[in-house]
């Protein structure tokens, strides 16, 4: 229906100031910290202190749905059991190990010589094994969506990036665009699908040159430019954009999985040589940072570190009146202490003066975040609802198709928190529920 | 370690930007009418006194009108913070809070919608009703249901109407000295007469093309097409308005009075773009119908408005004994803005369902019944031909 097209705004990226550094390799952190949760899930932790552990060996347990090893990111000894600042905004225990900085492999980490005679189901089962989850930022254990009954035409990379300052994905594909058509080829055998998709911003021009010669070798590829719009990266945008089709639930009920472009390149990883999911890139930037670059690091390095490699913060800067974002600035959460470990949803750390204050009138009622909202919905009427604690009102006005992107907040001209409004109103629906 | 501070998400805001906010909007807002009020002051100052019928002091007359009535509408709000707001101690403080509630808007828009002859404790009057009654007693700029100028400009419509003819009305020093017009405005002479006749509608002010340009009697401001649609321009570029709520109601407001026109015998195009050149309708739609505290806040829920006040608007001038349909049904349309705002919150996010289906019919048939009522009776009350000697008088 003509009402339902996806839609966006334009918002300004700010990507080039991580840009301008290469991307730095930091693998070998004295400690890093094994953050024992994964989504929303506590993981099982099965190592001892005192444990030497070695790189890609199980040190915890994700149980019940969703099932997969989260596995040691470097070699060394569990020196302690510590509680940490997670991505997710709360302190969660994490196994803190040692690193030996000698780099041993655990033995299930071997060149695969038959890759051309895995199945669907082996390279699904890989996947578990890898505890490959979708490193875009949701985290959801990449192995499920495979699992899907429906059967799947496309499998789309999201390499779009839509949020401002990150460039993590951009990097990686520079760095290995070799590996990322590998990567997509296997996921689409796991997939069982012909086509394969790799969706980018059309000013990401080094992409396209990157992957455009190597093209050649991979049949059913093909790249896709979308619009500088925000939010374009959104699943559903591009899932619409690509197939024509909308759905409800999951992509796999228009025939697609998407996954992240950084998913893909562990899956070449997971599948050549049995390296789980053990590192990832990570942007530090903001105008709040000296340098801003992006680290290929383990998962569980400290981002103090990283930000010290990348000279620090600006000395003008006040941390009381500045924002320390896990995730990018539209949809991230503010962290108020700097002790953030890397996981393998956190994508980027943005360190960000607050804008100066302003005096701000009520609403006017302009009906600009009505216009923005890529799902269509009205959030002032759902604030309303909300504060009469209707939820027979908010069920109809679908706050539960909110996606939580942000536009609403960012084009109100009075300031306002109305896509909070929108996310308390979602949290009393489930409550409700 | 250090520690940082608390936010939400998204930490980056188009209001931060310098060239964005709520504070902008209203300054292109304000900016919008200025072509009304540099026209007003042309025809009813600047051109009276080039035709030597006015003194060059009573040249500023309309511009000072006009600010004066900005003016009385920021005491009013003043004096109501000093005596209401316990957080106000200063002058400073006073006028910081006076501009984030835009406190001069109701008088200037109220002024503008004035006859020029109105006097200034007639002003003031509607001024309280506008600031005190409509505005601040609802909670102040953001929480008003109805939009303060236009209750202001009912007040004196209902009780003060004959205290403005006596003192001069709306015609200017050079239009009271032209027979022709005999103290009517365009739709005043229709409601009188009943008759859809170019010769008595159209023909005693000039041409269409006067209605257009906006040299016709009318209240202070609000004449001239012209100036109305490059406001429109520019408050649409900007972002002020939405483009489809005035095209829209005009539109509605053309079609409907064509067909009342063929209805009466008068199949002439002059007629319809006689309707929409003639009384407040362009600054009503361009400036009232778009007003965002009162209009319902989601793009479809403006359209319906926008529907429904084209269906009141011909309904109140064609079938109502009041000349001009315009404020009335914008007044009455706002009751309703809630109500809309809150349906068509539901039928723009699920689209065409079964949830949704009776909500858009009942709408449709709403509009419809609306319409062909007022078709239907206006087609019993107008007629094409000329028919008592008493009109002639008027261009003879």
């Amino acid at each position: 229906m003509i009402l339902h097209k996806a839609k966006g705004t334009r918002i300004e990226g700010k990507k080039s100031m991580s840009k301008a550094l290469p991307l730095h390799e930091y693998l070998n952190p004295p400690f890093v910290f094994i953050p024992l949760l994964q989504q929303a899930t506590p993981l099982k932790r099965i190592v001892e202190i005192g444990d030497k552990v070695a790189i890609g060996q199980v040190v915890a347990l994700r149980e019940g749905f969703g099932a997969m090893p989260i596995h040691a990111s470097v070699s060394g000894t569990v020196t302690a059991i510590k509680k940490v600042w997670h991505a997710s905004g709360r302190m969660v225990e994490a196994i803190e190990i040692q690193n030996d900085n000698q780099n041993r492999m655990d033995e299930s980490i071997r060149v695969q010589t038959d890759i051309s005679l895995l199945s669907r189901n082996d390279l699904i089962a890989k996947m578990q094994q890898a505890g490959l989850s979708g490193l875009g930022g949701a985290g959801f254990p990449t192995y499920i969506k495979y699992q899907t009954k429906c059967p799947i035409d496309v499998v789309i990379i999201n390499a779009v990036e839509c949020e401002p300052y990150i460039t993590c994905d951009f990097m990686l594909i520079n760095a290995y665009p070799e590996k990322l058509l590998k990567g997509l080829s296997y996921l689409m055998r796991a997939a069982d699908a012909k086509k394969g998709v790799i969706a980018f911003k059309t000013y990401n021009t080094d992409i396209k040159k990157n992957l455009e010669p190597l093209l050649v070798n991979y049949p059913g590829i093909e790249l896709y430019e979308v619009k500088d719009i925000y939010p374009a990266g959104w699943e559903k945008y591009i899932v619409q954009k690509i197939t024509k089709k909308t759905y409800a639930g999951l992509p796999a009920e228009a025939g697609a999985i998407v996954d992240n472009s950084a998913t893909a390149i562990v899956f070449a990883d997971v599948v050549a040589e049995n390296i789980p999911l053990i590192s990832r890139v990570i942007t530090i930037s903001g105008e709040g940072i000296k340098n801003p670059q992006n680290f290929f690091v383990p998962l569980g390095t400290p981002v103090k570190e990283l930000i010290q490699l990348a000279g620090g913060y600006v000395e003008s800067l006040n941390p009381m009146k500045a924002w320390y974002i896990a995730g990018g600035p539209m949809t991230g959460r503010a962290i108020l202490i700097d002790e953030l470990v890397v996981n393998d949803t956190l994508g980027s750390v943005i360190v960000k003066p607050m804008p100066d204050e302003k005096h701000h009138p009520a609403c006017l009622g302009c009906g600009k975040c009505a216009d923005a909202c890529p799902v269509y919905l009205t959030p002032t009427e759902i604030q309303r609802a909300l504060e009469s604690k209707d939820s027979q009102a908010i069920k109809e006005l679908n706050a539960q198709k909110c996606m939580q992107c942000g536009l609403c907040s960012y084009v109100c001209p009075s300031h306002i928190e109305i896509s909070d409004y929108v996310a308390k109103a979602k949290e009393l629906l489930r409550k409700g529920a | 370690m250090a520690r940082f501070a608390n936010g939400k998400a998204p930490f980056l805001r188009k209001a931060d930007e310098k060239t964005y906010g709520t504070q902008v909007i209203m300054r292109d807002f304000l900016i919008g009418l200025l072509p009304l009020i540099g026209f007003a002051w042309y025809k009813n100052g600047i051109k009276v006194y080039i035709e030597g019928n006015a003194t060059f002091l009573e040249m500023f007359y309309p511009i000072i009108f006009i600010i004066l009535g900005g003016i009385i509408s920021m005491i009013i709000e003043g004096l109501f913070f000093i005596i209401t707001d316990k957080e106000i101690r200063s002058f400073k403080s006073l006028m910081n809070r006076l501009s984030l509630s835009y406190a001069m808007i109701p008088g200037i828009l109220l002024a503008m919608i004035l006859p020029l002859y109105t006097p200034i404790w007639v002003l003031i009057f509607g001024c309280i009703m506008a600031t005190l009654v409509a505005k601040l007693l609802f909670g102040g700029f953001g929480y008003n249901i109805f939009n303060p100028a236009l209750i202001g400009y009912a007040a004196i419509a209902f009780t003060l109407m004959g205290v403005i003819n006596r003192a001069g009305g709306a015609l200017n020093g050079s239009e009271v000295l032209v027979d022709a017009i005999a103290g009517a405005t365009p739709l005043s002479t229709l409601s009188t007469t009943n008759v859809l006749s170019y010769q008595t509608l159209v023909a005693p002010y000039g041409s269409l093309w006067n209605f257009f340009i906006g040299t016709i009697p009318g209240a202070l401001a609000e004449t001239s097409a012209l100036a109305c649609i490059i406001s429109f321009v520019w408050l649409s570029a900007r972002k002020v308005i939405k483009w489809f709520v005035p095209v829209i109601y005009i539109g509605t407001v053309f079609i409907l009075s064509w067909l009342i026109g063929i209805i009466s015998g008068q199949t002439g195009i002059w007629f319809p773009t006689y309707s929409i050149l003639s009384g407040g309708l362009m600054f009503g739609a361009i400036f009232m119908a778009t007003e965002p505290v009162t209009t319902p806040k989601n793009p479809l829920g403006k359209m319906v408005f926008a529907l429904f006040l084209g269906v009141f608007t011909v309904l109140f001038r064609f079938v109502g004994q009041y000349p001009e349909g315009v404020a009335t049904s914008i007044i009455f349309m706002n009751i309703f803005s809630m109500p809309i705002d809150k349906w068509t919150g539901v039928i723009r996010t699920e689209g065409v369902t079964k949830k949704t289906i009776i909500k858009i019919v009942i709408l449709v048939i709403l509009i419809i019944a609306i319409a062909a009522y007022a078709l239907f009776k206006a087609s019993s009350i107008y007629t094409a031909t000329i028919e008592l000697p008493l009109i002639m008088r008027g261009w003879n």
